[in-house]
């Protein structure tokens, strides 16, 4: 069918030239600085002098770090635990897992400081707030990733076969199980980390000067080196999450199960619950 | 570690009924870290949403924000029509491309879209407002090759920090989900449905009146609620690309947390962020509510 081809290819080509057109602007603008037809890193170079840059991007490592670290510790057990012991609990945990998609970044704000602002001020009052809620804020997606990847492998036998070959919990977690469930822990960290390094909302209204904080102080005084900064983090965050999307593909098809070809996998594998990618309500 | 003691108290002893207790202790942290950080959090706000400056029970709060002479509802209307003009017009865009590209027989630029949208997807917040700032921004590049060719879009009505460009920059992260969410149930219409169609004499319009769009309405209406809710809580772009000209309720929740506007009522904030729950519960309610009925074909 011609008419088919032609449609097709408008449309495929329409979609595609609206997701590359504001980067290859945003490059050419950060390029330019202001000297239209003149090329340079002018920009780029500004943005390393800029006062507040290491100490944002410091702020931000920290908490990403931080965010990722409970993530881990408090979902990898918690999942392997349920998935061995308590099977039927499955399906509770997957729907609390999704409750966060419920509630919008600025109410988690809003109540956070309602319920907790007696607290120490070491609490709210510094960002290490910001790593505990957004551990909560990615937990949609991280413990995906982690309940798929647990599901993938044959849990009872590694198990029975670790501990029948004398191995007490600690190593049979450490030598066996994880291992075993690299590229699902592997995701949920990099989801974490994803989500963590671009949070906007949550940092702003707190007043916690993160990396996405400090550029829009910047883009007022400065837009190029702004634009600059931002591709910059945006095409970093990218190749993170391209990475990730095929880390999960490449051995085993439904390990991952939180982006791109798996997130359709799952669609299908589970009927009514979706996984819901959602990207600004986190942001 | 949780899972160890937990699991070992079993092992040991064919459960009595209180050993089995015992050992649901593995997902206690998990529990209670939710509860303390997102239950806790999302029950106060709506605690405090019913109650005045002194702690006692009142409507105060919530008549105030339906009060037309406050600025709140016409937050709210903002927001609601934001965010249904960006899922409506992102679902029909972005189901076009989804059978645009189901009806391409090339695996491989299936597989590279669907990767790129699970990206995109997740692109947001202020890179994305930027990366519009310096396309179609008063300076930008795109505004400027216009302005070159005789059509400055910005004398001509258009502007990137509106309504109108809050919808063209939202389509960028709603567009790639729409198609993410809706591939599996475009994929799933079989050919032989359609060849049948055709046999028993349908045009191409007839088969799509009679058998495709009937049976993509319930997975497509579910879709539309994630845009919908997606685009009603998005906070970070519209505050980098408008900072607050547009005012939608998020940013003027956090504009009052923020302590930029002078309230008499403490509670007020919690009142705005109860509206959201409702609306985003309304929302979420209706997409379970779709996604129930999603017809059996598609399973």
């Amino acid at each position: 069918m011609k008419t088919g081809r032609t449609f097709r290819w408008v449309a495929l080509g329409l979609l595609g030239l609206f997701v590359i057109a504001p980067m290859a602007a945003s490059i050419q603008f950060s390029l330019e600085a202001g000297y239209k037809g003149r090329l340079s890193l002018t920009a780029y170079s500004q943005a390393l002098a800029e006062p507040g840059l290491g100490g944002s991007l410091l702020t931000s490592v920290k908490v990403a770090l931080g965010a990722m670290g409970i993530t881990l510790v408090l979902l990898v057990p918690t999942v392997i635990f349920v998935n061995l012991r308590f099977p039927r609990w499955r399906a509770v945990l997957d729907a609390i897992s999704l409750l966060p998609l419920g509630v919008p970044a600025v109410v988690i704000v809003l109540g956070v400081l309602g319920s907790y602002r007696s607290l120490p001020n070491f609490f709210t009052g510094t960002p290490v707030i910001l790593a505990f809620i957004y551990v909560i804020l990615a937990m949609p997606y991280t413990y995906r990733a982690i309940d798929s990847g647990v599901r993938s492998i044959d849990l009872h036998t590694l198990v029975d076969a670790g501990r029948s070959m004398g191995a007490g919990w600690m190593k049979l977690f450490s030598r066996v199980l994880l291992p075993n469930l690299r590229s699902g822990i592997l995701a949920a960290a990099f989801l974490t980390v994803a989500l963590s390094l671009g949070e906007f909302a949550i940092a702003s209204i707190m007043g916690f000067t993160t990396f996405p904080v400090w550029l829009v102080s910047v883009e007022g005084n400065n837009p190029y080196v702004a634009v600059a900064l931002s591709i910059t983090a945006l095409l970093f965050t990218w190749i993170l999450l391209v990475a990730l999307a095929f880390a999960g593909s490449g051995r085993r098809r439904r390990t991952t199960g939180a982006f791109g070809v798996e997130i359709v996998d799952e669609i299908e594998e589970k009927e009514g619950l979706v996984p819901l990618p959602s990207a600004e309500a986190t942001t | 570690m949780s899972v160890a003691s937990g699991a070992r108290v079993k092992r040991a002893g064919p459960g009595t009924r209180r050993r089995r207790y015992l050992s649901a202790i593995g997902v206690v942290p998990f529990l209670a870290y939710v509860g303390f950080f997102l239950v806790v959090p999302a029950a106060s706000v709506m605690v405090q949403a019913f109650r005045d400056n002194n702690g006692g029970l009142s409507l105060s709060n919530l008549s105030t924000v339906l009060s037309s002479q406050q600025p709140w509802l016409h937050s709210y209307a903002t927001s609601l029509e934001l965010s249904a003009a960006s899922a409506a017009i992102a679902g029909v865009l972005g189901l076009v491309g989804t059978v645009a590209l189901v009806s391409s027989p090339n695996r491989i630029l299936r597989r590279l879209v669907t990767t790129a949208c699970g990206v995109l997807a997740n692109t947001g917040g202020v890179p994305l407002a930027f990366a519009f700032i310096a396309t179609i921004g008063n300076a930008g590049v795109a505004t400027h090759l216009l302005s070159e060719l005789g059509f400055n879009p910005y004398n001509n009505g258009f502007s990137l920090y509106s309504f109108t460009g809050l919808v063209i920059v939202y389509l960028y992260f709603l567009l790639p989900l729409v198609i993410l969410l809706m591939l599996p149930p475009v994929e799933a219409l079989r050919k032989e449905w359609r060849e049948a169609a055709a046999t028993l004499g349908a045009s191409p319009r007839n088969y799509w009146q009679k058998v495709g769009l009937p049976v993509l309405t319930p997975p497509f209406i579910a879709t539309l609620m994630v845009l919908f809710m997606d685009a009603f809580a998005a906070y970070a772009t519209a505050e980098a690309l408008t900072t607050g000209s547009v005012p939608l309720v998020p940013i003027e929740i956090g504009a009052l947390l923020a302590g930029n506007v002078v309230s008499n009522s403490a509670n007020l904030g919690d009142a705005l962020g109860f509206g959201m729950i409702v609306i985003v519960g309304v929302a979420g309610a209706l997409y379970v509510f779709v996604q129930r009925k999603t017809s059996r074909w598609l399973r």
